[in-house]
């Protein structure tokens, strides 16, 4: 018998790990007979560590890890508020058994699913095939390897979570020939990815995604929504409210996809009705990200919605019943929920642990990397050496030359983005080229970047003259100047606050007023038609008091009239607004 | 680069359909891809070539260079071509000039004004993105024709349809950006 590789899906809210066994992919269940493993850690005082629903019985009591797979990979300045609040400037929790990174977190996690693993099994597992979101940049992809590692597994191999469930789509499907789109909305971090299935080839064509959205998302403004109609101070909220919280919004949310009203219920805080309405009004910004990548993808692969045969929804959110709508308005069809949406990616990662190890012949996994991989050049533009989408593993060279007769060496920053600014992109860090002492323009050394199989960067210089290859640590100095780029920010913009705020508040509010009042002119003569005679007296009125507080140069009377006249044409920005999106999509 | 045709076991000729040629990556994938065996560097060589091959011009280019004809990137270029140049630059500019304003507006009302141009500068891009593919298709028509007479001797026409094309190649890629700014713009940016 081959050694046996697992698959292993490390969500963010959940996770999974599976095998193949007699050619289909199988879950591997825990004592409970449970094949889903909560994200959860907790640590107890003398090293005692719990995971899943073990940890997830003591939230509310006592504090658990949770949802850490955002943060993995990470630098403390590109956190928001609320995780920054959860972690120290290193970018690690402190715990009952000291300070751990989310590395150290996921690890015990991922013991966890090996030992049910090993279990199950009855063998030694070591070897996992682990899922991330296909958007996950190097650094991320390099942590989730590290993780695996402090498990105590050898990682062969780092797929991305929507071309595992596209395996595990179209493994029953072999002999067919299928373009199709995955859909991977998960806890969060969500992706969209269009595949090209034929004759057992999986082959990427494109990818997109938001690392930043996901069910957590959704569980968070239940939970705002909640306070301010109880009126509590959620921002006032410990660990454990918090946690207290977030289980009930989650309830919330799960019920809602099912009832049209639920009642928020928090013992000694009080009760209210969520309606489903309510929710899809705060779920549309999201719906608008998710809708971008969706186009953005279709736009990559170059391909109309009607050259997909289908559309795979996977990850918990897809049972919503907005975001079903919502996909099936952008892709013109009706969303296959053939797969589990909480077991698909992991018995994907199975199917290709099974590739890895020999017992599945039939496939072949074509991925991509989903972020253009390139270096600044001067002027501080980014030079693109692999372009996203590119089939890996895959390698690109570039040569450096000495600009000045003695000069030692130059400093290279990689970088991985879609950004022309090479500011605007992650850094995944900067390296020396070091050169033989030689006249300007003699001393050459060639780089080459390669990207493995996981999508993750590897640099090699090679002196063109010596022949010597070296390998480059593209080293984390990047943190540095990403802190000290932050800390000039923070201060430029406390130096903003000493302005004359007079002159700015007038100046804004100009800008502003310089914007509505043609729009008003030109929305009116295009829809006034359709307004109530004294609709059309108030905007009027509104916008006469704009013009005259122009004229009188008062910053804040001018402030108060364009936000009069702001909320007088709102009726006027929606009727636009439905007239626009029902013209844009009827033609399509 | 050694010969693109031959490392995917393709018969040298332009007048390829990309079907063919994706078949023919699907299967050198199969013996080549490090998880069915292969090595490395040769899986990457076989990409890079079916790569090459996907692209019109670069196909044709290759094909030029084989002849040890001299390739000039700046040449003529069909008048044909150069007569969609500015159509294509219109519209580009009338999105970039939208997405500027559109992020730079403050008022709802502003926002909804300039949405309700969206239609109109979508279907732009779609009747530009439709002559250029249009024209695409007919300087591919010469395939056949360089083909049957021999590389050698029309090494001349090719250069003038390969840096055509490669215009139409790279407009494609502007008008599809251009595409996703659009929409980007109107779904709150990314």
């Amino acid at each position: 018998m081959s050694e046996v590789i697992v698959g292993i899906d490390l969500g963010t809210t959940q996770s999974a790990v599976g095998v193949m066994d007699s050619g289909f992919p199988i879950l591997l269940a825990d004592e409970s007979n449970s094949v889903l493993t909560p994200s959860v850690v907790w640590y107890g005082g003398n090293g005692e560590v719990e995971v899943g629903q073990r940890a997830l019985r003591r939230a509310g009591v006592d504090r658990v890890f949770a949802s850490v797979k955002s943060l993995m990979g990470r630098r403390y300045s590109e956190l928001d508020e609320l995780q920054k609040r959860a972690v120290s400037k290193e970018v690690t929790f402190s715990t009952a058994s000291g300070e751990k990174s989310p590395e150290e977190i996921s690890a015990e996690i991922l013991k966890e699913l090996k030992a049910i693993a090993s279990r199950r099994l009855e063998t030694k597992v070591v070897k996992a095939v682990v899922t991330v979101p296909a958007y996950f940049n190097d650094a991320q992809r390099a942590a989730t390897k590290r993780a695996g590692e402090l498990a105590g597994l050898e990682v062969v191999r780092i797929v991305s979570e929507p071309t595992a469930a596209a395996l595990s789509y179209g493994l029953d499907r072999l002999k067919e020939s299928a373009r199709v789109a995955v859909f991977d909305l998960g806890g969060g971090t969500f992706d969209v990815s269009i595949l090209e299935m034929r004759e057992g080839v999986f082959e990427v064509v494109a990818t997109a995604g938001d690392t930043h959205l996901g069910g957590d998302n959704f569980d968070e403004f239940l939970l705002r929504m909640a306070a301010k109609r109880l009126s509590v101070e959620w921002e006032g909220f410990d660990g454990l409210e918090r946690a207290r919280w977030h289980s009930e919004a989650r309830r919330v949310k799960h019920e809602l996809s099912q009832r049209d009203e639920v009642v928020f219920r928090i013992p000694f805080s009080g009760e209210c009705v969520i309606s489903r309405g309510d929710f899809e009004l705060e779920m549309s910004p999201f719906l608008d990200r998710v809708e971008g990548c969706c186009r953005r993808v279709l736009l990559d692969a170059a391909m109309e919605v009607s050259e997909l045969q289908a559309v795979v929804m996977v990850g918990g959110s897809s049972r919503i019943p907005v975001v079903k709508e919502r996909v099936e308005a952008v892709f013109e069809k009706e969303p296959d929920l053939s797969q589990h949406p909480d077991e698909a990616i992991a018995r994907g990662a199975a199917i290709q642990a099974g590739v890895l190890a020999g017992t599945v012949r039939e496939v072949l996994l074509l991925d991509v990397t989903p972020l253009s991989l390139g270096i600044e050049t001067m002027g501080g533009l980014m030079n693109v050496l692999i372009p996203r989408n590119t089939t890996i593993p895959c390698k690109a060279g570039e040569m450096f030359t000495n600009a000045a007769d003695s000069q030692k060496s130059m400093k290279v920053r990689v970088l991985q983005g879609e950004r022309e600014l090479a500011a605007d992109n992650w850094e995944l860090g900067a390296f020396e080229v070091e050169f033989q002492t030689e006249k300007k323009g003699q001393a050459r050394v060639g780089v080459e970047f390669r990207i493995d199989s996981d999508g993750i960067l590897s640099v090699l210089a090679r002196d063109i003259a010596s022949g010597q290859d070296t390998v480059i640590d593209v080293g984390s100095a990047a943190v540095d100047v990403a802190e000290a780029r932050v800390e000039k920010m923070v201060s430029e913009s406390v130096e903003f606050a000493f302005e004359d705020m007079g002159a700015r508040v007038f100046e804004e509010a100009r800008l502003k007023a310089e914007e509505l009042l043609p729009a008003v002119e030109v929305a009116l003569v295009q829809l006034g038609g359709h307004l109530e005679t004294e609709e059309r007296q108030v905007i009027e009125k509104a916008r006469d008091g704009v013009v005259s507080a122009i004229a009188s140069g008062n910053g804040p009377a001018l402030k108060a009239a364009v936000e009069e006249l702001d909320g007088a044409t709102e009726t006027l920005a929606a009727m636009l607004v439905d007239l626009a999106s029902g013209a844009l999509f009827s033609d399509s | 680069m050694n010969d693109p045709f031959e490392i995917l076991g393709l018969s040298r000729g332009l007048a390829i359909s990309s079907e063919r040629i994706d078949k023919a990556y699907r299967e050198a994938s199969r013996r080549l891809h490090p998880d069915s065996g292969g090595e490395e560097e040769d899986f990457q060589e076989m990409a890079e070539a079916a790569e090459l091959l996907k692209s019109p011009s670069r196909r044709l280019r290759w094909a030029i260079e084989s002849t040890e004809s001299a390739w000039d990137g700046r040449g003529s270029v069909p008048t044909s071509v150069m007569d969609l140049f500015s159509p294509v630059a219109e519209v580009i500019q009338k999105v970039d000039q939208f997405a500027l304003e559109r992020g730079n507006s403050k008022s709802a009302l502003g926002r909804a004004v300039l949405d309700a141009r969206v239609p109109e500068l979508k279907r732009e891009l779609e009747d530009v993105l439709q002559s250029v593919s249009d024209e695409e298709a007919d300087l591919l028509k010469a395939f056949k024709e360089f083909d049957r007479r021999g590389w050698l001797e029309l090494a001349e026409q090719m250069g003038q349809v390969a840096r055509g094309l490669s215009f139409l190649e790279k407009w494609q890629g502007e008008i599809r950006a251009a595409t996703g700014k659009l929409f980007q713009a109107l779904l709150g940016g990314l």
